[in-house]
């Protein structure tokens, strides 16, 4: 009974771990950069830097905790992103309504997811590791194609308020604003978080990754929902690509190289497991301010980019080490 | 120069309240490159010079690259507003995308930052420092001039010559080469690539038998040219001249097998960068253009570049 | 489910009929028969590879039978889904129990069939609902649980088991199967997923159950049938027989096994 308890306690332990560790690691983030940075890191400018930075591997990162939910994985997000953006530029550049452009991303975002999607259920490739990876080529190929390997600039001003736009919030002082990018985070935050939580849908996405098996004969489609889910890795994908023609005001070909990396991290970090099934949408959110603090402060500070990736790489693998922890203690008696 | 010209010259332009002599020390200067020092001899070599010109001037230069190297626009993007919250007065730049960056260094300048570019320019205005790689690629021809009888037969390798640096080093050697007097009997592209040199290389001495030069427009090709000679066993009668001055150049050299190799000034390039910047802090109207210059390695300097 | 107890005895709520299913050139299931009248609790015994699981299944939707037919309240059925076998209130708990350990309790009982609001096509899911009709439900089973909340992979295997069974019977279902349910439990938690298949009895609901265990098929079960190699062996109202008969009939002898006995269950 004593062993069980201390057992119990334990695991509880680990549990909150897992659930508040990515918060605890934001804030003393925030308080050790506050300490060696205090006239720079909490200006109003630099906050603003912070949020506009993250805004793209945020979205990336979203997309991907859903599918990895399903225990799924998508490499191809960051090619998906440059393919969107190289189109939405040019569909601009060509003369396009500006209602009309600005969908082009987000489509050809979910084109692709759906590729992705359907990879898996028709063609039965054996996992999304191999199908994404394709895709990560495919789409690559295909955005210098179409680009011929060059940047398309040039971009019309209401795009370009959607990545680099602010709303001037005077009582953050003479920089103070927030970035147009914010709201849109805040809306596909708040959206997915809702889906993924009060949506049958939702909770069945959760169910895919706990427990494809008890999905299947509980009466949900699984391949409906790896549609879904790969659907909405490409939507975010696009829409960070919209983000991204907006911020340079151009389509480029090395747009999103490696991004599909920062997103997995960022999930990781967040305390989403691997094994699928776990995590929620603020601990990815958390997960992907840590790491657009450790770059910001790093580079406040002029230290080598290369202490970023070994940082990032020690904290990705201590977040996994936290989950393999507690599904050791979960498997208790 | 050093701190008191510095100081007079901020005085005479009227700039003096914005850096009283004790701020001087913290006027912060960023190079951002679009590589990093430890992954590129390159840019390592940029960094030094920029540092070095920084003690020089006893203000506060940082020398950064993104994490991602050259394909990480949105890790650049980032560092740029990263030195602008930090406070710099200025920005050189090696942008890692032409329009990409567009945006962010407008929004610099805006700021009042200014921005210069090395090694590459953004599209948009501004003085970009970098070699000039048309009297480069001379520099490496007239070698080939004075080592070569008059009227010898001589061929240039090209690199990608859809890109602007293959197509101004090409031209430069060619007309280098002709001008001085020597029959240029081949010009054949070879895409930067060892391989596809060793193979143009072949089908050009086979067509000049005769032959007695190349100029290669990267080191690349040069030692893939070698490579052609040695098989043909021709290494004694053809010199060859490579572009880069990159070290398994400068090995070749020593063992004297490649002759020269025009070698670009990052060093300078990181110096220029920083008084560049600390030109347009004072006021001073900079030219479109900077030439950071080039020069040749041979046997005597090639040690310094290994 | 009062209503199935009014058509008595003769007719039978479900029926297989001379089911075949052949995965590629092996054949599972050959020609078998099985029936299942209201109130029922059915035993269903065989050895490893005798085709017990596989009936299973066909009758529970998730595998489409190669030939013969279903009939169930007197309809010939065809099952494309478990959903389809559901929706006519066919359930099944499976050997692995087919529970979802990340998601809590009254998720499970009613995942892919939440309670909440249709809008545009989605159902926004009440939990409040959700875990009102749990509690009523666990209650009417006489389960107890700390929460409704607990996720399962919290739960003891027993526990486990149990909300499994709840789910099954959640939805008023009229026939429950069950795959070994005990095979995997503590002995201190058979006997409670026993009490518990009694209870569903007397809810109303005809049950098939698929155990190893002679103890758990002649302490709840009115009837027992065997299946041997793919096919029909043996079966009798289970005071007909004794363990030493179905113990000879799993093996795939008749009448002389009372030598083996005591080394069955």
């Amino acid at each position: 009974m004593a062993v069980r308890s201390t057992e119990e306690a334990a695991r509880r332990r680990l549990r909150t771990l897992e659930k508040y560790g990515v918060f605890g690691m934001v804030l003393l983030m925030a308080v050790v950069l506050t300490l060696l940075q205090p006239d720079i890191f909490l200006s109003a400018q630099n906050l603003t830097n912070i949020l506009r930075q993250v805004a793209m591997n945020a979205l990336l990162a979203l997309g991907l905790y859903v599918v990895i939910l399903t225990a799924g994985i998508d490499l191809s997000v960051g090619s998906i992103m440059a393919l969107s953006t190289m189109l939405l530029a040019m569909a601009d550049v060509a003369g396009w309504p500006w209602p009309l452009a600005i969908l082009v991303g987000p489509a050809i975002g979910v084109l692709c997811g759906l590729v992705n999607g359907f990879g898996l259920t028709v063609l039965r490739l054996p996992h999304p590791f191999i199908m994404t990876l394709g895709t990560l080529y495919t789409l690559r190929g295909v955005t210098n194609l179409v680009s011929g390997g060059r940047p398309v600039s040039g971009v019309s001003d209401t795009i370009r308020f959607l990545g680099s736009g602010e709303i001037p919030m005077p009582f953050l002082g003479k920089f103070g604003s927030i970035p147009v990018s914010a709201v849109v985070l805040l809306v596909c935050y708040a959206g997915t978080a809702y889906f993924l939580n009060k949506m049958s849908i939702g909770r069945h996405i959760f169910a895919v990754g706990g427990n494809p098996q008890a999905a299947r004969v509980s009466g949900i489609d699984v391949n409906r929902i790896l549609l879904v889910v790969y659907g909405m890795s490409g939507f975010f994908a696009g829409l960070a690509g919209l983000l991204m023609a907006g911020r340079t005001g151009a389509g480029f070909p090395n747009a999103g190289i490696g991004a599909e990396l920062d997103a997995i991290a960022a999930v990781i970090i967040g305390g989403a497991s691997f094994f699928g099934g776990r995590g929620t949408v603020l601990g990815v959110f958390a997960g992907v301010l840590v790491m657009g603090l450790l770059r910001n402060g790093l580079n406040l500070m002029d230290v080598s980019a290369f202490w970023q990736q070994t940082l990032i790489g020690m904290i990705v693998v201590g977040a996994v080490f936290v989950d393999v922890l507690r599904r050791r203690a979960g498997r208790g008696p | 120069m050093t701190r008191y010209t510095l100081k007079g010259l901020l005085a005479a332009t009227g700039l003096a309240a914005a850096f009283t002599g004790a701020a001087l020390a913290d006027t912060k200067v960023a190079v951002i490159m679009s590589d990093s020092g430890s992954a590129n001899p390159f840019w390592a070599a940029v960094t030094k010079g920029a540092l070095d010109k920084g003690a020089e001037l006893g203000i506060d230069v940082a020398a950064v690259a993104p994490a991602g190297g050259e394909t990480d626009v949105a890790g650049q993007i980032a560092m740029v507003e990263d030195q602008i919250a930090k406070g710099v007065v200025g920005i050189a730049i090696a942008p890692a995308d032409t329009a990409a960056l567009v945006p962010v260094l407008e929004q610099a300048r805006k700021r009042g930052v200014h921005v210069v570019f090395i090694d590459k320019r953004a599209d948009m205005p501004g003085t970009y420092i970098g070699t000039n790689n048309i009297p480069a690629a001379r520099i490496g021809a007239q070698h080939i001039c004075d080592s070569v009888e008059s009227g010898s037969d001589v061929a240039v390798l090209q690199g990608i010559v859809t890109s602007t640096t293959g197509q101004h080093r090409a031209q430069g050697g060619r007309e280098g080469l002709v001008e001085c007097g020597l029959n240029l009997v081949a010009e054949q592209p070879a895409d930067w690539d060892a391989g596809k040199a060793q193979t143009a290389t072949e089908n050009i001495l086979t067509a000049n038998p005769g032959l007695r030069a190349i100029f290669a427009s990267n080191d690349n090709m040069a030692l893939g040219a070698i490579e052609a000679l040695r098989t043909a066993k021709m290494l004694d009668q053809v010199m060859i001249v490579g572009f880069d001055g990159n070290p398994n150049a400068a090995e070749s050299i020593l063992k004297g097998e490649l002759a020269a190799s025009v070698a670009q000034r990052p060093a300078v390039m990181g110096a220029m960068g920083v008084e560049a910047v600390l030109k347009l802090v004072a006021g001073e109207e900079l030219p479109d253009e900077i030439d950071t210059g080039a020069e040749l390695v041979t046997k005597e300097n090639a040690e310094s570049y290994l | 489910m009062s209503d199935a107890a009014h058509r008595g005895p003769a007719a039978p709520l479900l029926e297989a009929r001379g089911i075949t299913k052949r995965f590629g050139a092996i054949t599972a299931l050959d020609g078998v028969h099985l029936r299942l009248f209201p109130g029922e609790v059915l035993g269903v015994v065989g050895d490893n590879g005798a085709g017990k699981s596989t009936l299973m299944k066909v009758l529970s939707g998730l595998h489409a039978p190669t030939d013969g037919e279903i009939v169930f309240d007197s309809r010939t059925v065809v099952l494309h889904s478990p959903r389809d076998a559901q929706n006519i209130g066919i359930e099944m708990v499976y050997q692995d129990l087919a529970l979802a350990g990340n998601l809590p309790i009254h998720e499970n009982i009613y995942l892919g069939r939440e309670p909440g609001r249709r809008v545009l096509g989605f159902t926004i899911v009440d939990e409040k609902l959700s875990r009102k009709m749990a509690m009523e439900h666990l209650d009417r089973l006489n389960i107890t649980v700390k929460s409704v909340d607990q996720s399962v992979e919290e739960l003891s295997g027993g526990q486990a088991q149990a909300v499994a069974i709840a789910r099954a019977t959640a939805f008023e279902g009229r026939v429950v199967i069950m795959d070994e349910p005990t095979a995997a439990l503590a002995i201190k938690e058979v006997g409670k997923v026993l009490d518990l298949i009694k209870r569903l009895k007397d809810h109303g609901a005809s049950v098939i159950l698929i155990s190893h265990r002679m103890d758990d098929v002649f302490f709840v079960c009115d009837r027992v049938m065997a299946l041997f190699h793919g096919r029909n062996f043996e079966e009798a109202p289970i005071a007909e027989t004794n363990r030493n008969e179905v113990i000879g009939w799993i093996m795939g002898t008749r009448g002389h096994a009372a030598g083996l006995a005591h080394e069955g269950a």
